[in-house]
């Protein structure tokens, strides 16, 4: 007896300093970059995370200087300035514009980098907000077209009198940068918070929970909805991000590329969920532009796309993609909402 | 003898480590507003302890914010920023929208309290 209680109680004892552990802490950063606040959470070696939130301002510095419309050491600031001249742009900035590019020919236009000129007539970038007439909104969508820009390598062409911004999707190339440099570190437990409209899930909570994002109610100010992230990215767009009212009307800052006029499709809000964050902006704003029907229809169309979409009506019905059954839920007082599943 | 007391230190071991386990698990945070300018932590605030009513002024080279507290909940109640996006936003008593006054880079983010969200989109 003695002899087999003995081993059995020392087996024990080296099971114990596993179940000492402190639960883990995370290593924290707040930051601001690309106009808005950002936050990062990760859990790793101190060593790892602190060398890699240290690194992440700079490297977001970095990347704003090279994609901002309005600074003029920047690559987009020198296309778009260029008077129908090609411009050699950076390796990122090449990267980026091919990969948007591509989802402007997948969505058909929805989304369209080159409806810069139509967000600035609207006041969008300066907050001087005005309502252009209908003979200027006319004149605004004609030169809206992605197609126009010439690609030829690291040389970007684009016509004169057009003008690109890769702000709907900045944010989620950022994001997809980053993500890359912490699995790199072996920190495989993080959340990228790129200012609440772009988020990016790496691995799972501490303990093995995917991590729990609250989706906002784009009729109030609480969360309607939960959605269950593990190594996952997510984008939202709603009407109600930037906007202004004039005469009881009010005007968003999602422009629908064919009218240059903010799009109104009967959606207040789109969350896409996917492993790309670029991905997962251009979509948000793109769906958003199509409207529920179109919308969804897209999703059935691209599989290959390997996306989940959430959508809120501005009746405030709540319909989702069937990938995101069993990973979205109801926020708390929102409990006798329907969500309508879509196949 | 030698074996009764390696039992009773194996015991021991294992009575210490569950209470230590028990307390970690009872740790339960409450709302608390953090006020952070340009990350930096400038204040905590406790927004269950926060019996009567405060106002307080943040100031730096960029402008002032006023500040005000209740129990539960916190808003920018003056701001001499140019867009007044801080003050027109209100009260604030959840984590789902932190007041943001970027002119000022000034952020006021309630965290805990909110069980089970690890972040918020929107």
């Amino acid at each position: 007896m003695r002899s087999r209680t003995l081993p059995a109680l020392l087996a024990l004892l080296l099971l114990l300093p596993a179940g000492c552990q402190k639960a883990p802490e995370p290593t924290e950063l707040t930051t601001f970059a690309m106009d808005t606040m950002m936050s990062f959470t990760l859990y790793g070696e101190e060593a790892q995370t602190d060398a890699v939130l240290a690194w992440i301002p700079t490297q977001l510095g970095a990347l704003e200087a090279e994609l901002s419309a309005t600074r003029e050491d920047s690559d987009i600031f020198r296309i778009d300035r260029a008077e129908g001249q090609p411009v050699e742009v950076r390796a990122c900035v090449s990267e980026l514009l091919s990969d948007t590019l591509e989802l402007c020919r997948i969505t058909d236009g929805a989304l369209d980098i080159t409806a810069y000129p139509a967000v600035k007539a609207w006041g969008f970038t300066t907050g001087e907000h005005r309502v252009p007439d209908e003979e200027e909104l006319a004149e605004l969508a004609a030169k809206i077209d992605y197609t126009a820009v010439g690609w030829d390598g690291p040389a970007v062409t684009l016509p004169a009198g057009m003008e690109l911004d890769v702000g709907a999707v900045a944010k989620g190339y950022a994001g997809d940068l980053l993500a890359e440099t912490v699995r790199s570190k072996d920190i495989s437990s993080a959340l990228l918070d790129l200012g609440q409209s772009t988020i990016v899930a790496i691995g799972t909570k501490p303990g093995g929970k995917p991590w729990r994002i609250g989706i906002r109610d784009p009729a109030g100010e609480s969360y309607l909805a939960v959605v269950e992230l593990t190594d996952m990215s997510l984008g939202t767009s709603g009407g109600y991000q930037r906007y202004f009212e004039e005469d009881g009307e009010v005007y968003w800052h999602i422009l629908d590329p064919d009218t240059a006029a903010p799009a109104r499709s009967g959606l207040a809000s789109v969350t896409v969920v996917a492993p790309s964050a670029l991905l997962c902006d251009g979509l948000s704003t793109a769906l958003f532009v199509m409207g529920l029907e179109e919308g969804s229809q897209f999703w059935r169309d691209h599989p290959e796309l390997e996306f989940d979409a959430l959508f809120i009506t501005e009746e405030g019905q709540i319909l989702c993609t069937a990938g995101l059954e069993g990973r979205a839920s109801l926020a708390e007082g929102y409990e006798d909402r329907e969500v309508t599943v879509l196949r | 003898m030698r074996t009764k007391l390696i039992l009773a230190l194996l015991i021991g071991a294992v009575a210490v480590s569950a209470a230590v386990l028990l307390l970690q698990g009872q740790r339960t945070r409450a709302p608390v507003a953090r006020i952070t300018r340009d990350g930096v932590l400038l204040e905590e605030i406790d927004l269950e302890e926060t019996q009567a009513p405060r106002s307080f002024l943040l100031e730096d080279e960029r402008g002032r914010n006023l500040i005000s507290v209740e129990q539960g909940r916190i808003r920018v109640l003056e701001a001499d920023c140019p867009d007044q996006i801080c003050v027109d936003q209100g009260w604030i008593s959840d984590g789902t929208v932190p007041i943001v006054c970027l002119p000022h880079r000034l952020m006021i983010q309630i965290v805990g309290g909110e069980e089970g969200l690890d972040g918020g989109a929107g």
